[in-house]
Order: structure tokens, then C-alpha cells, then sequence
């Protein structure tokens, strides 16, 4: 079966009524999200895992995907409206989206960003439709000693790629590993780290520590730190469409931004943070308007925000084919995937095509729905801005709650979360990033499985994932993961610390 | 970096977590080597993950310490953020407020347990009117309780009020 019939009969899938309807259902709650400040989408699929445990599993991955693109629109009406960046991948925009909001041009800045985030998204699912199954081709060679290294190279970019400092970075990922560990082991049956707590012995559910380290730590971390501090909306004033010169000056950057972000997604080398801060670098220098700026330039919103959705949709190259999450949020849609006994890979592909191919037609379907639902009625999603803190943040923490105790009634899983909460509040004080923990604990157990196949492969001798030449040569390309993107962000963004750091909510 | 930037988290704070990882990681360490597995091929047992995450965990714990001591931890953010003092009082309600729901959920209910979670949250973050907050928190407590429980088929426990089911 080619792609073009794959995508077709994907097409039959994501366009029954009850998947467009999921799917509708998705994007509308992601912006949602996604406008809201304090909520992200790691932390709403996390939150409906245990509620969507008896759906068919297509229906249940269309809703999380539409939540994922959608979350990625409705941060950007944050970041131009409010003073703070919803999420680290926004923070150009919130910098020069913001500025042109400040002037009066909020209008033209939600409309850049919502058509640049359709053309990036709806190109870069193209580039996905194409990749993926090239990606497939490749990823059925690897054996277990490439899918460890593989892993390895997600745990690096994850954590020490992204955020002011690799150490802290590595002290979350490895934090996510040490929870991973606690329960039974899955090859021996061994009890590892229960501490003789029989609640433990099934391990700690991703739901327990996404939602208190996102929904717990960072409520007690708003209230006891930012509560103080207001925030600042501005008002759309005028038209949200763009002029003639708004055109002419954002659809370049677009289509930039889009070949700057997928990659990146995709590789995957430093998830949407990076390409960002490229595609913005490229703008400046490119610009017919440099004056602008850092006074509020049309395209430092439009290129960075294309990156950033297309990006995003690069990461579910690796997340499809290899089961490869590179963010707090493919982590999450993993989990799901297992929720329903799948394991994304390139065999999900012969085993499971309707599934897949229904998930990427509905990115096609979702896109669409997303331009409808943030251009014309933009006004709505504002509407959420002015909700007042106390009553926003006791609502997170009712359904935070409400998760944690519908996984199986136990008042145990509540006190686990207040102390993960308590995790989460040090870490976001400390600035300490989340992401690599949730990694961690959900990529852990499948890095030991595939490590200790193949040592059991090569009789306990280690040097394996040195001499196999996939494996060594991903390992490689760890080393420069590590090393290059560094190089290039101290080259051209002289003042990194300057920036607000990773924003764990999203 | 100037490491005595006010407002600035305390070294002793980044000096105390990096101590906390450097023990956390030994007692993984020690957890791992405790357990026995029969089929231990070549030494790739059960064992050896912990054995390695946890001497990671220490040593990533040791490099944070020695920075903490040695001017602070590197690159941390200097913005407004990072300039407030810190509120505990909203900090000890909304921990009250989490662990109250704890023991309140199982025997007075979903609904009642929320409620109360609800606007003692509210309350942390300074509202000042307890009444609307109660009053938005059955808004959205008792349609939360009939949607996930009817129509998700999750199990929640109905407390105190019973529905006549």
C-alpha cells in the first residue's frame, strides 16, 4: 500500500462522525487549554487517561493529537496578549508578539500567528505523511542495541539540550529514571524500590506525576511566588486581519519557519526551543524592517510561530515510527498509546494502519478546524484571559485531583501527589525542568528492556553498542547533539539567561 | 554571575537539593544491589539499571553540589519572578487544602471533598469571598461527578450524599 492510498483510507477513519467529532472536540479544548494560563496539553492528556481507558483507541489518540495542535495555537493568543510566555516555545513570540500588542496591532499578531501556525502545520503534516514511512524503512533494521542508543540521544536532547543548564536538566531526566524504576521489574518480576509498600509494586502511574509535578507544584509555586505579580492583557482593538504589507511580510517568514522547525522536530535535535530562536535570528537578519525589531516586527511572530508548529508536528516523526517521545507532551501521548497495549513502531504501521493513518489525517482535518476556531472567534478564546486566578487555579486542582483518584480509588495515590506537587514546586523554584523527569519515567523502563536484550545478545559485553554502526553512529550524533546547538545559541543569541526558562505547566 | 543577586533562591537551598540527590541516588544504589535475581545472565539482572541510574543520579547530584558551593548554580533566571518573597501562607493553605481532600474524599464523597478543595484554593490565592467560590465549586463538582461517573464509567464514591442509585 502506498502512502498516497494509506493517507486516503486515514482519511475514511478521521472523517466518520465520531472521529471528526473527537477530533473537533480535541482542538477546541487544546486551544482552550492552550489559552489558559497554567494548563498545558501534558497535563489535560494526562488527566484524561483514566477517563478514556475504555475508548476505541483511535478515537482516544485523534482526541490527545487534536489537544496537542490545538494547545500549540491557543499559546500563541497568550504570549501576545499577556506579559508572560505561556510556554518556552512562544517565548519569541511573547517578545515581539507582545510588543506589536502593546501598539495597538494585537489584531495583525493573532492573525500571523494563527496562518502561520495553519501553513506550518498543514506543511509539515505533509513532510510527516512523506517522512514517516521512510522513518519506518530505516527503523526496521534496528535492533535492540539502536533502539537503546536511539533513547539515549532522546534522553540528551531532552535534557540537556533544552533549558539554561545540562546538569539540571540530567538531574530531572535521571529523577524521571529513578521513578521508573519502582515497581516490579518487568523481565524478572523482581519487586525494585517499593520500599515493601504493596501500592507500589505497579509502579507509580505517569498520571500521579504529570499532574503533580504540572497541576500541584506549579499551583503552589503561583501562589507562593507570582500571586503578587498581575497580569497584563491587552486588548484587541481593531481587525484581526492583516493588511496588504502584513501579507507580503509574513509569508516568507511562514515558509521559513516551517523548514527550520521540522527538522528539528523531527531529528530529533532540540525540540521546538531552538528552532524558534533560528527562525527568529533569520528574520532579523533578512528583514527589509530592522528597525522594528524588539519594537513589535510582524515576522519575528510570524517565522518563530511557524517554527514552532512545525516543530511540533516534526516530533511525531519520531514519536510514530521509533515510539520515541522528545517532549513532556509525546511522553504523555505514549503512555496512551500503552494505555491501549500499543507500542508506536514501525511494525504499529503493518499492524495497525487504520489507527495511524486515521491519527495523521486527522492533523490534516485538525489544522483546518484550528484556523476556524482562532481566527474568526479569537474573541472567545479571550474571553478566557480575564477568568480570575483563585477561581482558575482551584479548578485545576479539582480535576487534578479528581485524575489522580479515579485511577483506582486509593486515598494513597492523593498523598503521592501532594508529595510529587512538593517535587515540583522545589524544581520550578530551583529551575529545574519538568519535562525530562516525564521523560524519564516513561522512556526508562523501555531503554532497560532494549539495553539488557542486548547485552543478553552480546553475552554481557558492552562495547556492542559501540561496534553495531547505527548504534555508534547515533551515539554520535549525541555527542554533537550536545555539543552544536550550544555553540549556535551562544553564537547567536548573546544573553540566554535573559530569557525566562522552561515553563514546566506546558 | 553574582551569587548574592537578592531575591535570588538560596545557595543553601541548591546546596541542600544537591545533597538530597547525591543521597537519593546512593539509596538506589543500594536498593539495586539488594535485589536477587535467579536468572541473573552475566551480570544483567535486575540490579543493573538501578546500579547505573543511581550512580548517575549522584553524580549529577555531586557536580550541582560542587557548583552551589563554588559561586551558585549556573545560568539560573534573574527576572521579576525570581525577585518575590515568597507567600507561605497561600503555600499552607493550598497543601491543607490538598491533604484535607485526602481525607475527606473516601467517606464524605466526591463532591463535598472537591467543594471544599475548591474554595480553600480560592482562598490561598486571596479570594475573599468564600460564598461565590462554594457556589462555583458545586457549579462544577456535582457536573463533573454525574459526567465522569455516568458517562466515563470512572468510580467515584458519592459520600454522604447519596443519588438514590
Amino acid at each position: 500500500m502506498d502512502t498516497f492510498t494509506a493517507l486516503m483510507s486515514g482519511f475514511a477513519v478521521a472523517l466518520s462522525v465520531q472521529n471528526l467529532l473527537l477530533g473537533a472536540l480535541g482542538v477546541t479544548l487544546g486551544t482552550a487549554i492552550g489559552v489558559l494560563p497554567g494548563v498545558g496539553p501534558a497535563l489535560t492528556i494526562a488527566l484524561l487517561l483514566p477517563a478514556t481507558a475504555n475508548f476505541e483507541p483511535t478515537g482516544a489518540l485523534i482526541l490527545f493529537a487534536g489537544i496537542y495542535y490545538g494547545a500549540m495555537y491557543g499559546g500563541s493568543t497568550t504570549s501576545i496578549l499577556l506579559n508572560t510566555p505561556g510556554e518556552s516555545a512562544t517565548i519569541i513570540t511573547a517578545m515581539e508578539g507582545n510588543l506589536m500588542a502593546k501598539r495597538g496591532r494585537a489584531g495583525p499578531a493573532l492573525a500571523t500567528a494563527a496562518i502561520g501556525s495553519f501553513v506550518a502545520g498543514t506543511l509539515a503534516t505533509i513532510m510527516l505523511t512523506i517522512a514517516a514511512p521512510a522513518m519506518v524503512e530505516v527503523a526496521l533494521k534496528f535492533g535492540p542495541a539502536e533502539y537503546f542508543a536511539v533513547m539515549v540521544l532522546a534522553f540528551v536532547t531532552v535534557s540537556a539540550v533544552l533549558g539554561n543548564s545540562p546538569a539540571r536538566g540530567l538531574a530531572s531526566l535521571f529523577f524521571g529514571l529513578t521513578l521508573g524504576l519502582i515497581g516490579l521489574d518487568s523481565q524478572s518480576g523482581q519487586p525494585r524500590l517499593t520500599l515493601g509498600i504493596p501500592e507500589l509494586l505497579d509502579g507509580i502511574d505517569i498520571v500521579i506525576v504529570a499532574v503533580g509535578l504540572f497541576a500541584v507544584g506549579e499551583t503552589l509555586y503561583v501562589a507562593t511566588y507570582l500571586n503578587r505579580i498581575a497580569d497584563k492583557i491587552e486588548s484587541v482593538k481593531g481587525s484581526v486581519w492583516m493588511s496588504k504589507s502584513d501579507w507580503a511580510r509574513s509569508w516568507k517568514p511562514w515558509l521559513r519557519g516551517t523548514a527550520i522547525g521540522f527538522p528539528f522536530g523531527a531529528m530529533p535535535a532540540g525540540g521546538s526551543e531552538i528552532p524558534t530562536f533560528l527562525s527568529y535570528a533569520a528574520e532579523k537578519k533578512l528583514t527589509k524592517h530592522p528597525e522594528e525589531f524588539g519594537k513589535g516586527a510582524i515576522e519575528g511572530v510570524a517565522g518563530p510561530e511557524a517554527a514552532n508548529n512545525a516543530a511540533a508536528a516534526g516530533m511525531l516523526v519520531p514519536l510514530l515510527t521509533l515510539g520515541l517521545p522528545t517532549g513532556a507532551t509525546a511522553a504523555i501521548m505514549l503512555s496512551a498509546f500503552q494505555q491501549y497495549g500499543l507500542q508506536p513502531g514501525p511494525l504499529l504501521f503493518a499492524s495497525e494502519p487504520q489507527l495511524v493513518w486515521g491519527l495523521i489525517a486527522s492533523l490534516y482535518v485538525g489544522n483546518v478546524l484550528l484556523l476556524i476556531l482562532n481566527l474568526p472567534m479569537v474573541g472567545l478564546w479571550v474571553k478566557l484571559l480575564s477568568i480570575p486566578r483563585p477561581l482558575l487555579y482551584a479548578g485545576i486542582l479539582v480535576f487534578a485531583t479528581l485524575g489522580a483518584y479515579g485511577l483506582r480509588n486509593s486515598w494513597f495515590d492523593l498523598a503521592l501527589l501532594y508529595g510529587i506537587g512538593l517535587v515540583g514546586f522545589a524544581m520550578r523554584r530551583y529551575d529545574i525542568p519538568v519535562a525530562p523527569t516525564i521523560v524519564g519515567l516513561i522512556l526508562g523502563p523501555l531503554a532497560e528492556t532494549q539495553m539488557r536484550r542486548a547485552l543478553a545478545i552480546s553475552q554481557g559485553d558492552a562495547t556492542v553498542f559501540l561496534t553495531q554502526p547505527i548504534s555508534a553512529s547515533v551515539l554520535a550524533i549525541t555527542a554533537a547533539v550536545l555539543i552544536v546547538p550550544r555553540l549556535l545559541k551562544r553564537r547567536r543569541l548573546p544573553e540566554p539567561t535573559l530569557l525566562p526558562t522552561d515553563a514546566p505547566w506546558k | 554571575m553574582n551569587p548574592s543577586s537578592s531575591g535570588r533562591p538560596s545557595l543553601g537551598g541548591e546546596a541542600l537539593l544537591s545533597l538530597g540527590m547525591v543521597l537519593l541516588g546512593a539509596f538506589v544504589v543500594w536498593q539495586g544491589s539488594l535485589v536477587k535475581a535467579a536468572a541473573s545472565y552475566s551480570g544483567i539482572g535486575p540490579g543493573l539499571f538501578p546500579g547505573l541510574i543511581g550512580s548517575g543520579l549522584s553524580l549529577i547530584g555531586l557536580v550541582l553540589g560542587w557548583e552551589a558551593l563554588n559561586g551558585g548554580w549556573r545560568a539560573m533566571p534573574d527576572d521579576e519572578t525570581t525577585h518575590q518573597d515568597a507567600d507561605w501562607r497561600a503555600f499552607g493553605l493550598i497543601s491543607l487544602a490538598v491533604l484535607l481532600h485526602m481525607l475527606l474524599v473516601g467517606w464524605a464523597g466526591f463532591i463535598i471533598a472537591s467543594a471544599l478543595l475548591y474554595a480553600l484554593i480560592a482562598r490561598g490565592f486571596g479570594s475573599t469571598r468564600p460564598g461565590r467560590d462554594l457556589v462555583i465549586a458545586l457549579l462544577i463538582s456535582v457536573p463533573v461527578f454525574f459526567i465522569f461517573t455516568r458517562g466515563l464509567g470512572l468510580n467515584l464514591p458519592a459520600g454522604w450524599l447519596t443519588w438514590g442509585a
